[in-house]
């Protein structure tokens, strides 16, 4: 398969191309603005690949997405999860939990792992050509390497907001212990941040991959008992909030231009 | 260019190239548009090797900014482009204008109909010597431009390449000549891998 | 035993037959018996690393494909004519 990182220093975001070197065909998960939709488009085709459509793990309160501009520019799906329904004002495709994407060989799995926002979904990828067994998950901002995703990133809107702080911290612990930890050993992580990134706490590493196994054994934040453990440690190892997010947020919500 | 006056330009001599991968355009194209597949690291190089100078072009690339980087390095690189179709085959398309097909094979198909076809290898000559289709004839890339009109029609064409980029090239260039052309995607390597048998004889 | 090669060519994202032909003016630049690494993604690569080593009279020594796609070549350059 074809798996491309690219990395957006500045605001240390990750994004990804995952393509099927046979079939030809590729998606772009989380792609950010400042690298630009024509970026993505012209190394796919560098790559003789077509895109079939893009994904978005949630949506994003640092950085300016072009999700929608890339999809729109190469007549492809949008792919958002369902709870983002009547909370962005554009339209997308709509996926449910455990839903399959097949791109050639490769496949891909929605897992709905809210908490950071309500509809942050993480994509479990099966390189089909090699095994069945899944090979890595693209974790957005629920799952950091050595972090989670903060749950404080608020519009002060209920309506956009849906879940409170509380409940958002909550809910992310259940994410990660119920949905990613019970993931085989194995499987890699690949996260939206790293490093500096405000999406998340203190203790986010600078490398931008890791292992089920290792987040469980030695991420700090999932070390914690329980869930109300978890929410304080992630309040009292929280970063300054990202810049702009307020604004940011309601752009890649459609709010605004 | 809008596509009515891409097909006007077409009437007056220019050529659409269709720089989108072989598959993509294998389903479908301009009527008589030539396939060479875009990249940015050497698409001038391979342009310089198989291109003609003397003909204007109107690119087919998808989406609008793989056709501006397409024009800005293939004027870079002295061809003449016109311009190119703004809204790609789904402009075309809307317009009411038809599309033709280039027939694909896979190489299993190819080997189980050999005779049913000419094979054409479109690699250079000492690729062709090293290792081609049992009975299969040589028309280098770099030369079909000019041979296309000279190559028999009476027998179904099956062109192959290493892969399929140089053989989709001349493919499309034979059908635009009339020729019923059809491309072996996956050419030589898919071949070898499926240990169908080759021939090592001198040129043709 | 690994290969240990003198000189590395990234022919990747080059599209056929520019792999061959970049290969052809890096090999100039060794001394026989160096080695050349060659790194490609064109499919192509394939079939046409053996017989423009065969044409040339440098060795292909051997070829790999990673998980990629990516395409790594190993050829050691023959004497001189």
């Amino acid at each position: 398969m074809i798996f491309k990182q690219y990395r957006y220093e500045p605001l240390a975001q990750a994004s990804y191309l995952l393509g099927c070197v046979r079939a030809k065909e590729a998606v772009v998960v989380d792609p950010i603005a400042d690298m630009g939709a024509e970026a993505y488009v012209l190394d796919a085709a560098d790559l003789g690949l077509t895109l079939v459509g893009v994904f978005e793990t949630h949506v994003h309160a640092d950085y300016v997405s072009c999700a929608r501009e890339l999809a729109a520019m190469n007549g492809v799906p949008l792919y958002l999860h369902q709870a983002a329904r009547g909370l962005v004002r554009y339209d997308f495709i709509a996926i449910a939990d455990q839903q399959v994407f097949d791109v050639g060989k490769v496949r891909i799995q929605a897992l709905h792992t809210p908490g950071h926002t309500p509809e942050h979904t993480s994509y479990l990828v099966t390189d089909r050509s090699r095994s069945d067994d899944p090979w890595f998950v693209l974790t957005g901002d629920c799952l950091f390497v050595g972090d989670v995703g903060r749950p404080d990133l608020l519009l002060g809107d209920a309506r956009v907001d849906v879940m409170d702080e509380a409940s958002r911290a909550r809910t992310q612990y259940e994410s990660v212990t119920r949905r990613l930890f019970a993931l085989p050993d194995h499987v890699e992580v690949f996260p939206t941040h790293y490093g500096g990134s405000t999406c998340g706490g203190v203790n986010m590493s600078g490398k931008v991959s890791s292992t089920i196994a290792f987040e469980k054994r030695f991420n700090l934040a999932m070390r914690q008992p329980d869930a109300d453990a978890f929410a304080r440690f992630v309040k009292e190892t929280a970063k300054p909030f990202p810049k702009d997010y307020a604004r940011i947020k309601a752009q890649n919500l459609g709010l605004t231009g | 260019m809008t596509p009515a006056e891409v097909r006007a330009a077409v009437a007056e001599g220019a050529v659409v190239l269709d720089m989108r991968p072989p598959r993509p355009f294998a389903a479908e194209h301009v009527p008589g548009a030539v396939n060479f597949q875009f990249n940015r690291a050497d698409l001038a190089d391979r342009a310089d090797l198989a291109l003609p100078r003397d003909v204007p072009f109107v690119v087919h690339a998808e989406p609008e900014p793989v056709a501006r980087v397409a024009l800005e390095l293939l004027t870079q690189a002295g061809f003449p482009v016109r311009g190119h179709l703004a809204g790609g085959l789904k402009a075309w398309k809307a317009a009411g204008f038809a599309t033709g097909t280039l027939p694909l094979l896979t190489v299993d198909e190819l080997h189980q109909q050999r005779d049913r076809f000419r094979v054409v290898d479109t690699r250079e000559g000492f690729e062709f010597r090293y290792g081609h289709i049992p009975r299969a004839e040589l028309l280098e890339w770099t030369e079909a431009w000019g041979k296309a009109s000279g190559v028999p029609a009476d027998t179904p064409l099956a062109l192959v390449c290493g892969d399929q980029v140089r053989s989709a090239y001349v493919a499309s260039v034979l059908l635009r000549a009339g020729k019923p052309a059809s491309l072996v995607f996956g050419g030589m390597v898919d071949w070898l891998e499926r240990g169908y048998p080759v021939e090592k004889t001198a040129q043709a | 035993m690994p290969i240990q090669e003198h000189r590395t060519l990234d022919a990747r994202g080059l599209l056929c037959p520019m792999p061959i032909v970049k290969a052809g003016k890096e090999i100039k630049t060794l001394t026989p018996g160096q080695v050349l690494k060659i790194l490609a993604t064109d499919r192509g690569a394939i079939a046409d690393f053996p017989a423009w080593a065969d044409d040339t009279g440098n060795e292909l020594m051997s070829w790999l494909e990673e998980s990629d796609g990516t395409l790594v070549f190993y050829v050691r350059k023959g004497p001189e004519e």
